[in-house]
């Protein structure tokens, strides 16, 4: 495998050394590309108290290319689907190379803050979220006590 | 258009094309007679232009020219306003004058506000994306400012380009819609293979944004189809003989338009299979009209939703049935009664519009059909032609009437073809009745050319000429009242 660019190298030694608040991403042991994230449900949200896992994977051609990143504990938002996947402009059409690691993830902590539901990825929960927005937030209070938290 | 922008600046030549169209559609004062008379006669007349890559790249260059002149700018950027003001010279020019500035930001060359130049006393900078830091030489900017080193360009253009972008690259910077022009691509772009990529990438956005221009939709065609009037009129390709409507692209479909054509299209593609089950495998239950699944092989059914007992055969009554079952396989006058019944009911039901659907369907897909046969027709008719000449009935050229009679029911079935879907969509009225009055004309003729046409030998060539007036000239009647673009 060619050596880790710079710029990964970088952005993962500032990302220990001073930390997102909320938010903690670790490269893998075996593939400096792969990293575990945990980001912590936002404070007046209902996923407040929850800890999220992601997964986060630079591809070959970072940062001319988004980072793939998903969701691995089961979450109810409108905007993130069954399998995790993320709908998130920056990570689609709108990626700029002069974004990070950490910028993504901000911005996906953002999303949890700010669900989007007439941009949905995750169709019934956007109508839901639509229709009957307590009833949602509800299930989504309920989904972050039974899946984000005591693990 | 152009012409508008031709009074205006008359120190701008437009290209020999331009004229020749402008002159055709714009000057309404001498002539009139002799443009709108094809029309009258044939409302398939089309006019259009059958132009190769170089000529398409010439005609394009020649509207990059007289912009770039005009403004004052590289044609480079010049390409830029041209592709995202659908090549309107005048367009650009009046906006120009209008306001200059919001032309530059709306068309993403100038950015909304130029970054501040940071700390240029220093002769290194870091580079955002790869972090490294290199001497301010080796950096590059667009209009906004965003600096980046030129191997951090290099990497964001292939990676661009490989996915197929091209006109719309933008700036590296967050958040930055300024847009990478041409010689600031090509400038970076190091492999030979990627600058012509890039090139080939530009040149098919070009024409798709280009209001007169179409690409042939046909396979490995690289002619392009050039038009003044975007309508959805029949352009055939002079290269690989390819038929397609020149406003949408698909397979020409007078009298139905392209909306229609589409949602068409769609319906057959979504439903037929599960039309074509549903009518096959399905009945409706003769008292709750639910539609019922036979998945077993007894005959006597019970509607699970309704818990009415029907024979699956005549959709009789059970009860009536008993001993006398077998009575129900026998052929009656009016077999199903209760078939009746189902008729009756006002409510359309969903195997009504099912009904409806497969009708059209059919008719469309038999005449489909036909038109492939045609092609063993015309085999069929050139060896009977060798065979007549070789008796000494009539000369090669004698015969050659036929083809034209077969190339002409070709094209009669193919609009009788598509009339279907045409008739399909519309609202029930006058209006319907009369289109389909005309269908039912036009059918008949052709059927009576097909006919004749197959039996060439029994029939002079009077009568079938007569014939193929008769049909033509139906289809002509209903393109002319119904084809509306």
């Amino acid at each position: 495998m060619a050596a880790l660019p710079r710029r990964i190298v970088k952005e993962t030694q500032r990302l220990m050394q001073e930390p997102v608040p909320g938010i903690s991403a670790v490269p893998d042991e075996s593939n400096a590309r792969y990293f575990h994230v945990i980001v912590t449900g936002p404070e007046d949200s209902p996923f407040e108290g929850g800890l999220f896992k992601l997964e986060l994977f630079l591809p070959e051609d970072y940062p001319m290319s988004a980072p793939k990143v998903r969701f691995i504990t089961r979450i109810y938002h409108p905007n993130i689907d069954r399998l995790g996947r993320i709908c998130l402009d920056i990570l689609k059409d709108k990626w700029s190379p002069a974004l990070q690691i950490r910028t993504v993830l901000l911005s996906i902590q953002a999303l949890l803050s700010a669900p989007n539901p007439d941009d949905p990825l995750a169709n019934d929960v956007a109508e839901l979220w639509k229709v009957n927005e307590s009833e949602a937030i509800r299930n989504a209070k309920e989904w972050t006590r039974k899946y984000a938290m005591d693990n | 258009m152009d012409s508008e922008y031709q009074d205006a600046d008359s120190d701008m030549d437009c290209s020999d094309i331009d004229i020749v169209d402008d002159d055709y559609y714009n000057d309404n004062d001498d002539n009139d007679m002799d443009q709108i008379d094809p029309l009258i006669r044939d409302p398939e007349y089309f006019v259009y232009d059958c132009l190769t890559e170089e000529q398409v790249e010439r005609l394009l260059n020649e509207k990059v020219e007289q912009l770039s002149n005009y403004l004052r700018i590289t044609p480079s950027l010049a390409k830029v306003l041209l592709h995202g003001h659908k090549w309107s010279v005048s367009e650009i020019v009046n906006k120009y004058r209008e306001n200059a500035s919001a032309l530059l930001i709306n068309s993403k060359i100038k950015p909304t506000s130029v970054v501040h130049l940071q700390g240029t006393s220093s002769k290194y900078i870091n580079c955002p994306v790869c972090t490294v830091s290199q001497q301010c030489d080796k950096f590059c900017s667009l209009l906004c400012g965003h600096k980046f080193c030129r191997d951090c360009w290099t990497s964001h253009f292939e990676v661009q380009i490989n996915q197929g972008i091209s006109t719309g690259i933008s700036c590296m910077a967050r958040d930055c819609e300024v847009l990478a022009h041409e010689d600031f691509v090509l400038k970076h772009l190091t492999q030979s293979e990627m600058r012509e990529k890039y090139q080939q990438f530009t040149f098919q956005d070009y024409v798709k944004s280009h209001p007169e221009l179409r690409f042939c939709p046909g396979p490995n065609c690289s002619c392009v189809i050039k038009s003044p009037e975007v309508k959805a009129k029949r352009s055939v390709c002079e290269y690989c003989k390819t038929t397609f409507c020149f406003k949408c692209g698909m397979d020409y479909h007078a009298p139905t338009d392209c909306q229609v054509i589409r949602k068409w299209l769609t319906k057959c593609a979504d439903d037929s299979e599960t039309a074509n089950y549903i009518s096959a495998h399905t009945k409706d239950c003769p008292k709750c009209h639910i539609c019922i699944e036979k998945n077993g092989g007894c005959n006597h059914m019970q509607c699970y939703k309704c818990k009415h007992d029907f024979c699956w055969m005549c959709l009789g009554d059970w009860k009536s049935h008993g001993s006398e079952y077998y009575e129900c396989s026998r052929y009656k006058d009016n077999p199903n009664i209760a078939h009746e019944s189902v008729h009756v009911q006002v409510n359309v039901s969903a195997r009504e519009a099912l009904k409806k659907y497969l009708h059209y369907y059919e008719r469309w897909e038999n005449h489909s059909k036909s038109l492939k046969l045609e092609v063993e027709t015309i085999d069929k008719l050139r060896k009977r032609i060798n065979q007549k000449v070789m008796a000494g009935l009539g000369t090669w050229i004698d015969w050659q009437y036929l083809f034209a009679a077969a190339n002409l029911l070709a094209k009669c079935r193919y609009t009788l073809q598509y009339t279907y879907p045409y008739a399909y969509f519309m609202e029930t009225g006058s209006r319907k009745q009369l289109f389909e009055y005309q269908q039912a004309q036009l059918e008949a003729e052709i059927e009576n050319l097909s006919w004749k046409i197959e039996r060439a030998e029994t029939t002079d060539r009077g009568d079938l000429e007569n014939q193929m007036d008769i049909a033509e000239k139906r289809r002509t009647t209903l393109l002319k009242d119904f084809l509306d673009v």
